[in-house]
């Protein structure tokens, strides 16, 4: 025992506490997770709604019906420009036949030319390939509606295109009708019932806005009557053209008026098509409340019974009478475990009188009077 | 048990007065661990020491002889220290003095020094263990009650208050106390196991210096006598 080792130095034992932390720190990350499962699957408790497909089915409706009114107005400001510019045309090419007649019977003639023409290319277009015919026809036919008859021209394409438009809109109404299969024209007529009122107060506003666009049109077809008048004042001298323009006048009146109509049948379309797409928003708003109510409700109320499975989920779907008391509960989907169905189950009923239903409003209660609910335990948000 | 409830998940989240709790934990837990190996060896070492050196002492050895092989004064330990600062004392006295009393007094002096540097050295950091067994369920207790207060303060922000909002911010809270519980007690622990292995080795020191005193007494007295003589 001659020399003696140095004092302890404080390396090693700075290793050692490190790697004991460290090896604690890792046994902790490693076996606790595993440790847990057991005993918070049981306390904690998630049940959501599942299906609410009436509400989706109504937005998506108040979608379709918001693109068809915006596509219908489109095709009817369309149909009543033309209508206008035909009417205008016309008088116009009443005028100038009153001016000048003689020219018109050799432009008549020339115009006759130019058909037969256009005829005679038509054909010989129709010979050759259908792409050029389509082109040279197309290009014939503009001048030709340049020379005379762009009006007509134009009111037939319209026309054609409101028979498409009609098609299309058919084909919607089948699809939708096939659609609303279900229980769909009773909710339109609460929908409307309810509307009723709003599209009162809106009629009122409407009435006004209308009055102001007849004004505004009135005070076109002034303008249209003088521009006549001036016209008019020109062919003083021939009372033909007097009579014409009288008789012109009148067609435009008609055309006027026919514009107006459409535009008011637009109108009222238009004001539906808002009322049903503010229904189907206030609606849903009401309904995420009354989901979540009754999902805290089912929540508190569900005791999940001892050794379920990891993800065992049941759906129960739930019948609701007019003032939220339970008709029926009745497993949609089993979890396989008759126990946690049974539970699931018995929470609904214990939740049961769902007294919040009452405050939604009336078009939605019928919709939320029936629904799902998904169970599933061990589901911590 | 999903992943936002397992133990790193919840530390992670915690509050940062909760997260600096926790730190301060950590590190007096790591240090205190320092301690406890460093004092473990020394005191395993210096009763290995002590066994050797009584060995040596009591196997009839000129005590001359021994105080000529043990090393310099500052790399002696424990009995060893004792034995070389008591005996050097008395032969620097032996020259210089007659009186035996006088020689014996400087002696017990000088063993008295070096076993109160002993004990000193042996006791060394020992506090500290004593301060992290004490101070940190304390501290840990602080981090969990300011955790607490801070999810009560959200609860009253929260519409609704279930036992899963609840359930996290409460875990996380109690981290800080399990932390300081896991600190204090193998301080506790081995700062009784220590300090009782430091004392008993301090008594047998002292032992031994009184056995040592005694031997050189008997020595003074057959010395002296034959002087007085």
């Amino acid at each position: 025992m001659a020399r003696h080792d140095r004092r302890v130095g404080y390396g090693l034992p700075l290793v050692l506490a490190i790697a004991l932390h460290l090896a604690i720190l890792v046994a902790s990350v490693i076996r606790f997770p595993e440790r847990e499962t057991e005993p918070p699957s049981t306390t904690i408790v998630q049940a959501t709604l599942v299906s609410t497909e009436t509400t989706t089915d109504q937005a998506q409706r108040a979608e379709e019906a918001r693109a068809r009114a915006a596509a219908r107005q489109a095709e009817e400001e369309a149909a009543a420009r033309a209508e206008e510019e035909a009417a205008r045309q016309a008088e116009a090419e009443a005028v100038e036949a009153a001016e000048e007649t003689a020219r018109q019977a050799e432009e008549a003639e020339r115009q006759r030319q130019a058909e037969a023409e256009a005829r005679e290319e038509a054909r010989r277009a129709a010979e050759e390939e259908a792409a050029r015919r389509a082109e040279q026809a197309e290009a014939e036919a503009e001048r030709r509606r340049q020379a005379e008859a762009e009006a007509e021209a134009e009111a037939e394409r319209v026309r054609q295109a409101e028979a498409e438009a009609e098609r299309v809109r058919q084909a919607e109404a089948e699809a939708e009708r096939q659609r609303q299969a279900e229980a769909e024209a009773e909710r339109v007529r609460q929908a409307e019932a309810e509307a009723e009122r709003v599209r009162q107060a809106e009629a009122e506003a409407e009435r006004v806005r209308q009055a102001e666009a007849e004004a505004e049109r009135q005070r076109q077809a002034e303008a249209e009557a003088e521009r006549q008048r001036q016209a008019e004042a020109e062919a003083e001298r021939q009372r033909q053209a007097e009579a014409e323009a009288e008789r012109q006048r009148q067609a435009e009146e008609q055309a006027r008026r026919a514009v107006e109509a459409a535009n008011q049948g637009l109108e009222r379309a238009i004001e539906g098509e808002a009322d049903n797409v503010a229904n189907a928003r206030q609606a849903s708003e009401a309904a995420n409340s009354f989901i979540n109510l009754v999902r805290r409700a089912v929540e508190q109320a569900w005791v999940i019974p001892p050794n379920v499975p990891d993800g065992a989920s049941a759906e129960v779907s739930v019948r609701l009478g007019p003032s939220g008391e339970l008709f029926a509960a009745t497993i949609g989907q089993s979890s396989g475990n008759s126990a946690f169905d049974r539970s699931a189950v018995q929470a609904v009923e214990a939740a049961a009188p769902f007294a919040e239903l009452r405050q939604l409003p009336a078009s939605a209660q019928r919709d939320y009077r029936q629904f799902n609910l998904r169970f599933r335990p061990g589901d911590i948000r | 048990m999903n992943d936002s409830m397992s133990i790193p998940h919840l530390i992670m989240n915690a509050s940062g007065v909760v997260q600096m709790v926790m730190l301060i934990l950590v590190i007096g837990s790591i240090l205190s661990w320092v301690v406890i190996f460093q004092r473990t060896f020394v005191m395993r070492r210096a009763r290995k020491a002590h066994r050797a050196f009584e060995d040596r002492f009591w196997s009839g050895v000129d005590l001359n002889e021994l105080y000529r092989e043990t090393p310099a004064e500052q790399e002696t330990q424990g009995a060893e220290h004792v034995f070389r600062a008591g005996f050097r004392e008395f032969n620097r006295l032996l020259a210089k003095t007659r009186s035996p009393q006088a020689i014996l007094e400087g002696v017990q002096r000088s063993m008295r020094v070096a076993w109160s540097r002993e004990e000193d050295r042996l006791n060394l950091h020992l506090v500290f263990l004593a301060t992290v067994a004490s101070a940190s369920p304390y501290i840990g207790l602080f981090g969990t009650v300011w955790g607490i207060m801070g999810s009560f303060q959200s609860l009253s922000m929260a519409q609704q208050a279930t036992l899963a909002t609840v359930a996290p911010w409460i875990a996380e809270a109690l981290i800080a106390t399990a932390m300081g519980l896991f600190a204090a007690i193998p301080a506790v622990i081995f700062y009784n196991r220590l300090s009782a292995e430091s004392g008993r080795l301090l008594g047998k020191y002292e032992d031994f210096a009184e056995e040592f005193h005694s031997i050189l007494h008997r020595n003074l007295q057959g010395r002296t006598d034959p002087g007085a003589d």
